[in-house]
């Protein structure tokens, strides 16, 4: 039967190939587009699987790069039962590479207090070096730099070589690899010399890096250092701020885009007056106080320290990753119902082509499920070409846009997606055979021997 | 054999009503050659296809083996047909895909090609005359080798019973006088009870069994 039916489809090639290609593109489409959700997910993992610590930063803002928090909270934190080493850390985005602009993909100049690094028990970069050696004591204050593999082969360093990063000539004396394309961006150095160089206010840090001791539970810990620093007064991030730092305080387009922010981060309107506030209360610090401060909004009032675990930053991934998933399952729709429709055109054409022989088949002893039965063996051998050739289609194109832009993007299909996909499209074929079949069956034997 | 018992088939295509057979009453016996005979549009086709269980008629019934046809369910008629009954049309009605041999297999390709029957109709083929084109498809053979193919293929399940809607008629003389041995042929040696519609009479013998129509009913 199945061999009757590949003979049907190999007698309309052409028509069938066709279809086959409608479904192979909508399949390896569909592939495709979910790799980047998979390889964003994979990504996430890889990199966040291999934090352990917490990163204590400032309020709003979305990486460590836009925070700023005072240098000082550092000792406090450490004061905090629970917390075994606070290492503080200055991240700044790199603008010249060998005096060469640093587009995409970024990098960054890492700045981290080496005493304090060398104590933490996990060092993810530290434990990512291949050649070389990570930072020591040594090295603080001068130029010596630890790089990517990445980056070391973007621009064809060896180790021992110097590089010019933002116009330093930087020693490279050790190179990492942690395969994360969310790591492999940074040039490590020593916390003062990119102080310097960057011109970092110098009573602040962008982060501090947390590890526990382990008497506290993780949870816990989060939470009281949180508390600690609850009521501290520490305006919350706003992209803005950066740009236009040098700009007047009273600046109206200032305004304006702290509002536009604002209503992108999806904040009321109630909120942006709060923050209003608190820059008011700023200035006039003890007058306003007492007056605008009701109870209910000091206990409302949030911490001024930002306090992450890795796999918070895994689960606000993982939510982006769902909607995305969301939008990318409406995308592949619209190419399944262009498949699923070319499905049922091909498989309508080729019956009504055939009506004669189900005639000759159902005179001959044939039942109607036997009918039935034959065009949905062919439509679901399309189907299932067609998702193994997406599969591999898909996969191909997974292949050459990581190849060729390795230091970018990672796309991922796992092989539960291409499974799925050539269930999927299997499926399809069944579902899309289902229907002309069915509209075989309403003819009787003669009706369809008179039409020959 | 066949007993037809006051059948009326009445086709109806929208509005209109064709009375295709007004009551027409036979015994077809078994094991002998017979013909349906009449000008077009008798109602000859559509008593063959009823005999066949490809349709159901509108009144009367239809007996074989003195089993009623109309008695039977559905599956019971595709078994009928598959086991039964061969079919030899018109126009060889062959799926075209497909080679000789396995358009012979073909009515039992959803139940599986046992050896036994792949063995059965390669000597079918050779007894029809085709040992030779076993392997061709439709289009490599001639009218009467595509005819003998629908015979062969008629004959694998060994039926009771062979129904014939004009096998010559788009056959040349000689070639329909070859199907027509060939017929008898199979007919004297499987026993087989034929039924043939043509509205040629030459080849019509002294002891063949003689239906005539004329608009639906037996002529006399
Ligand atoms: N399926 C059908 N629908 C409508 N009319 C039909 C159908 N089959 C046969 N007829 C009509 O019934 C009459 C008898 O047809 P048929 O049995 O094919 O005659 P014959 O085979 O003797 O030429 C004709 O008038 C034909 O037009
Ligand atoms: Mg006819």
């Amino acid at each position: 039967m199945f061999k009757f039916a590949i003979r049907n489809l190999m007698s309309r090639s052409l028509r069938s190939f066709l279809c086959l290609m409608g479904l192979t593109i909508a399949i390896a489409g569909m592939v495709g587009l979910f790799s980047i959700a998979g390889g964003l997910e994979k990504t996430v993992s890889q990199t966040f699987g291999k934090i352990t610590g917490i990163v204590a930063m400032q309020p709003g803002a979305p990486i460590p790069l836009f925070s700023r928090i005072p240098r000082s909270w550092g000792e406090e934190i450490g004061l905090i039962p629970g917390v075994a080493i606070v290492n503080a850390e200055i991240w700044s985005r790199v603008n010249m590479i060998e005096g060469k602009p640093v587009i995409s993909p970024p990098r960054f100049l890492f700045g981290t207090e080496i005493p304090t690094r060398l104590q933490l028990k996990h060092g993810i970069y530290r434990e990512a070096i291949y050649a070389g050696r990570f930072l020591s004591l040594e090295d603080q204050g001068s130029l010596n730099t630890i790089i990517s593999k990445q980056i070391a082969e973007q621009h064809q360093k060896q180790l021992g070589d110097t590089i010019d990063v933002n116009g330093q000539e930087m020693t490279i004396v050790g190179l990492y690899e942690t395969g994360s394309i969310l790591l492999d961006v940074a040039i490590i150095l020593d916390i003062e010399m990119v102080r310097t160089i960057t011109r970092f206010d110098p009573n602040s840090v962008s982060c501090f890096y947390l590890e526990q001791s382990g008497n506290v539970k993780n949870d816990e810990l989060v939470k009281n250092i949180k508390n600690h620093f609850k009521g501290r007064e520490l305006a919350s991030w706003q992209p803005t701020s950066l740009a236009l730092a040098s700009a007047s305080q009273s600046n109206i387009l200032k305004t304006l885009l702290n509002s536009i922010d604002q209503s992108l981060k999806g904040n009321s309107n109630e909120k942006l007056e709060k923050s209003n506030e608190r820059q008011l209360k700023n200035k006039n610090h003890t007058e306003v106080q007492a007056a605008t401060n009701s109870p209910k909004e000091i206990e409302k009032e949030s911490s001024a320290l930002d306090v992450r675990s890795a796999s918070d930053w895994g689960d606000r991934l993982e939510n982006f990753t769902a909607d995305l998933d969301i939008f990318l399952g409406l995308m592949t729709g619209i190419g399944v119902l262009i498949a699923i429709l070319s499905i049922i055109n091909t498989m309508l054409m080729s019956v009504i082509e055939r009506i004669v022989d189900f005639g000759i088949l159902k005179a001959n002893g044939w039942s109607n499920r036997d009918v039935i039965l034959l065009i949905t063996a062919e439509s679901s051998l399309l189907g299932f070409a067609g998702g193994i050739l997406g599969g591999l289609l898909g996969l191909l194109a997974i292949y050459i846009v990581n190849w060729k832009f390795a230091n970018q993007v990672h796309l991922y299909a796992s092989p539960g997606l291409l499974l799925f996909g050539v269930l999927f499209s299997t499926t399809l074929g069944i579902v899309g055979g289902l229907y002309p079949a069915w509209w075989t069956t309403r003819m009787t034997p003669i009706d369809a021997i008179r039409r020959g | 054999m066949i007993e037809v018992r006051n059948v009326e088939k009445i086709h109806q295509t929208g509005e209109t009503e064709v009375r295709a057979l007004q009551g027409v009453s036979c015994n077809f016996p078994g094991q002998v050659f017979s013909f349906i005979l009449g000008p077009s549009g008798s109602g000859k086709s559509t008593l063959l296809y009823l005999m066949g269980a490809l349709d159901k008629p509108t009144s009367g019934e239809i007996f074989v083996q003195n089993r009623s046809l109309s008695t039977l369910n559905r599956t019971e008629r595709d078994t009928y047909r598959r086991e039964k009954v061969g079919f030899v049309f018109q126009n060889f009605n062959l799926l075209k895909n497909l080679n000789a041999l396995e358009n012979v297999l073909a009515p039992y390709l959803p139940l599986g090609v046992s050896t036994e029957q792949k063995k059965r109709a390669e000597e079918l083929l050779k007894q029809v005359g085709l040992g030779q084109r076993i392997t061709h498809r439709p289009s490599q053979l001639s009218g009467g080798e595509q005819q003998r193919v629908a015979i062969a293929r008629a004959l694998l399940k060994r039926p009771l019973l062979i129904l014939a809607d004009e096998p010559t008629g788009e056959l040349d003389t000689q070639t329909g006088a070859e199907i027509f041995q060939c017929l008898r042929d199979v007919s004297d040696q499987y026993k087989t009870t034929v039924v043939i519609v043509t509205h040629d009479e030459r080849y019509i013998r002294d002891t063949d069994f003689i239906l005539r129509l004329r608009d639906g009913k037996i002529a006399e």
